[in-house]
């Protein structure tokens, strides 16, 4: 098989991985090499699903010896299989690199013979591609759950980012979906990787000469919509990761029916609005100030489909209401539905030259149309004061046009929890 | 009011600025603009002197490193009749040092904060979208059309990260061109472009490229509209991926 077939089996096996940042990471390159990594990343093309395209994504191999339910490279799925050789991968890399085509590789790969076997092999490539080759740009690594703590380790020095994908959010689905996956294979070693990107970090302080591991951290995915857990188990298992094994990402990833099988939901199409409300509630968990219990309950556990989750948040709580925009600080505007972490510190700034008028509000740039039920400006109201949440919830939704595009969107037609 | 009047150069423009600033008692209160030449034309011609455009640079760098990077971003738009707006808004530079960016309710400030972001995203933006070809000497060729003349920081970006090959950059509406070989990096401008053969490996390369490209995007989540407004199709020109669509 030529490399141009190759090419078309294992990106097309690799585009259902989320994750596509290249940032994080500054590196020099080396002075006789290609290569250099952006702190703030760079995209280098968008897809015709207009994701952004700054890697070459692509699996090592697609020959698995797993059978993941809902995995396009599961074994009983008949798919034409191939793998690439080390030397295929480095020269698409560097081909594409001189060309700057990408910011660098994404490799992962199907388990082949054992998750060592892969492992060892992937790590391979990486090391040809930084000692050989002298390749300073971007790689991202997958870990083959169950691989040994040598090879994850190693991984780390070659890599600037590696990721362990914890797949689905729950023990039981793992087990009833991915039942040759463990949940101890996935999380020792993201702990493990955890432990390591500290320790690199005190090392590093002390000396500049100390190795740096995956100086982008560490970030996983997780499977929307093919298992019956709920949006308030998703966002508590990531605020976990966040807190407690320092991840940089958690991927959503909506669940695109690519084989049927009796264990899986039925969708008319991926659930992406779903998706898209786990993403802005991710992004309150990270630069927000929120907690995964603020957001959702156990008797409230699913998402709004109708409002972003801060507006949800503000809509329950108007004793919050309204925010002074010339008093308030910085994580109280940020509460503000409409106000994101620009706004405010635009807000912020522009404080310190002048008090802000409703007019000077629209000229540094802050989007009033949701912010204004919310918001006072030197004690004066956009708008008629103390409405009843229930009219600024129904005024919200005639006039939310930006909010258009998503509910245009196809709908979940089967919710996951009704077939388990 | 005073008004004064520039022969319209960079350097002049900066130079003027810095002879205001040190002679104005309110800069504020003044205008600048280029110098016409025509028959009614009022105002004070300010002559141009390089040194003192350089130093006022260097001077706002030490004060207020921020705004003197917008400064240089807002300069790679070229943009004509802001004068007045960029005078006032160093002169503020120089009163409130970085914190300058935040006083967006100063239209001379939000104007040329402003037009320095829509420069400054360019360049970014063409970090990610040039293309290079591999000629038949080995060489690599990168053609561009960008709106701003962002060539000098964008070759010196390529000069940190593609250093051991031999490239050039070319601006094909300016007639610019920048070349890396050998850890040198040079300016120029070209009269007459002759695109020069390509290399026989090149055409195998980008078949890859346009294969992975095509591939990488998941069919169920097709989004044409997304990719455009990401991706605007005035850059699409020079993209590989994007040819015999």
């Amino acid at each position: 098989m030529d490399t141009l077939a190759k090419l078309q089996i294992l990106s097309g096996a690799a585009r259902y991985d989320a994750s596509c940042a290249s940032s994080g990471s500054k590196r020099e390159g080396p002075s006789c090499g290609t290569g250099n990594t952006s702190s703030s990343g760079i995209c280098h093309s968008w897809a015709d699903d207009g994701r952004c395209i700054s890697l070459l994504k692509i699996l090592l191999s697609n020959d698995c010896i797993y059978d993941c339910a809902y995995c396009v490279n599961r074994s009983t799925n008949p798919v034409e299989r191939a793998s690439f050789s080390a030397r295929e991968v480095i020269d698409l890399t560097l081909d594409f690199y001189r060309r700057n085509y990408i910011e660098g590789l994404f490799l992962s790969s199907a388990v082949m013979q054992s998750p060592d076997q892969t492992m060892e092999r992937m790590v391979r490539v990486a090391e040809a591609l930084r000692t050989e080759e002298q390749f300073g740009g971007y790689i991202h690594m997958k870990i083959i759950p169950g691989s040994s703590s040598e090879l994850v380790r190693k991984a780390g020095l070659y890599a600037d980012r590696i990721s362990v994908n914890i797949e689905l959010p729950s023990q039981a689905s793992l087990q009833r979906l991915a039942p040759q996956k463990h949940k101890h294979a996935i999380l020792e070693p993201m702990a493990l990787i955890g432990r390591e990107i500290t320790t690199s970090l005190v090392e590093r302080k002390a000396s500049h000469r100390a190795p740096r591991f995956a100086p982008a951290g560490q970030s996983t995915q997780m499977i929307i919509g093919a298992s019956p857990e709920n949006d308030f188990q998703i966002l508590r298992l990531s605020q976990g990761l966040y807190k407690k094994m320092n991840l940089k990402r958690v991927y959503y990833s909506a669940y695109v029916p690519v084989i049927a099988d009796n264990r899986l939901p039925v969708l008319a199409a991926p659930p992406l609005l779903r998706e898209h409300r786990l993403y802005q509630a991710d992004w309150l968990l990270r630069f927000y100030g929120f907690s995964a219990e603020e957001i959702l309950s156990d008797d409230a556990p699913h998402l709004d489909e109708s409002f972003d989750p801060k507006t949800a948040w503000a809509l329950r709580h108007p004793e919050f209401f309204p925010v002074e925009i010339n008093g308030a600080d910085y994580a109280t505007l940020l509460r503000v539905p409409g106000i994101g972490v620009l706004s405010a510190k635009r807000i912020v700034a522009a404080r310190r030259f002048s008090r802000i008028t409703p007019d000077g509000l629209k000229k540094i740039g802050v989007v009033i149309k949701r912010a204004k039920y919310f918001i006072t400006c030197s004690g004066r109201s956009f708008e008629k004061p103390d409405q009843p949440p229930a009219l600024i919830r129904q005024r919200l939704l005639l006039g939310e046009s930006s909010e258009a595009p998503m509910s245009i969107l196809p709908k979940q037609l089967v919710l996951p929890g009704l077939i388990a | 009011m005073n008004r004064y009047l520039y022969d319209g150069t960079a350097d002049g423009l900066l130079s003027s600025i810095a002879w205001i600033l040190e002679e104005e008692p309110d800069p504020e209160k003044v205008t600048l603009r280029e110098r016409m030449d025509t028959l009614f034309e009022e105002g004070f011609t300010i002559g141009t002197d390089a040194t003192l455009a350089e130093s006022l640079f260097f001077r706002l760098k030490q004060h207020a490193p921020d705004a003197a990077h917008t400064l240089y971003s807002f300069m790679l738009a070229e943009k004509e009749g802001m004068e007045t707006s960029l005078l006032h808004y160093v002169s503020l530079a120089f009163k409130h040092g970085d914190k300058v960016k935040g006083y967006l309710t100063h239209p001379a400030v939000r104007d040329i904060v402003n037009v320095a972001k829509k420069a400054g995203r360019e360049l970014h933006r063409m970090k990610g979208l040039l293309r290079f070809e591999k000629l038949q000497d080995g060489a690599y060729l990168a053609k561009m059309e960008p709106d701003y003349n962002i060539i000098n920081p964008l070759a010196y970006h390529f000069s940190r990260r593609l250093r051991a090959q031999h490239w050039f950059l070319y601006d094909v509406k300016r007639r610019t061109a920048a070349r890396w070989n050998n850890g040198t990096l040079q300016f120029g401008t070209i009269e007459q472009f002759t695109t020069p053969a390509l290399s026989e490996e090149e055409k195998k390369v980008q078949e890859l490229w346009k294969a992975f490209f095509k591939t990488i995007a998941i069919p169920d989540r097709k989004n044409p509209h997304l990719q455009k407004s990401n991706m605007p199709m005035k850059y699409w020109k020079y993209l590989v991926e994007k040819q015999g669509e």
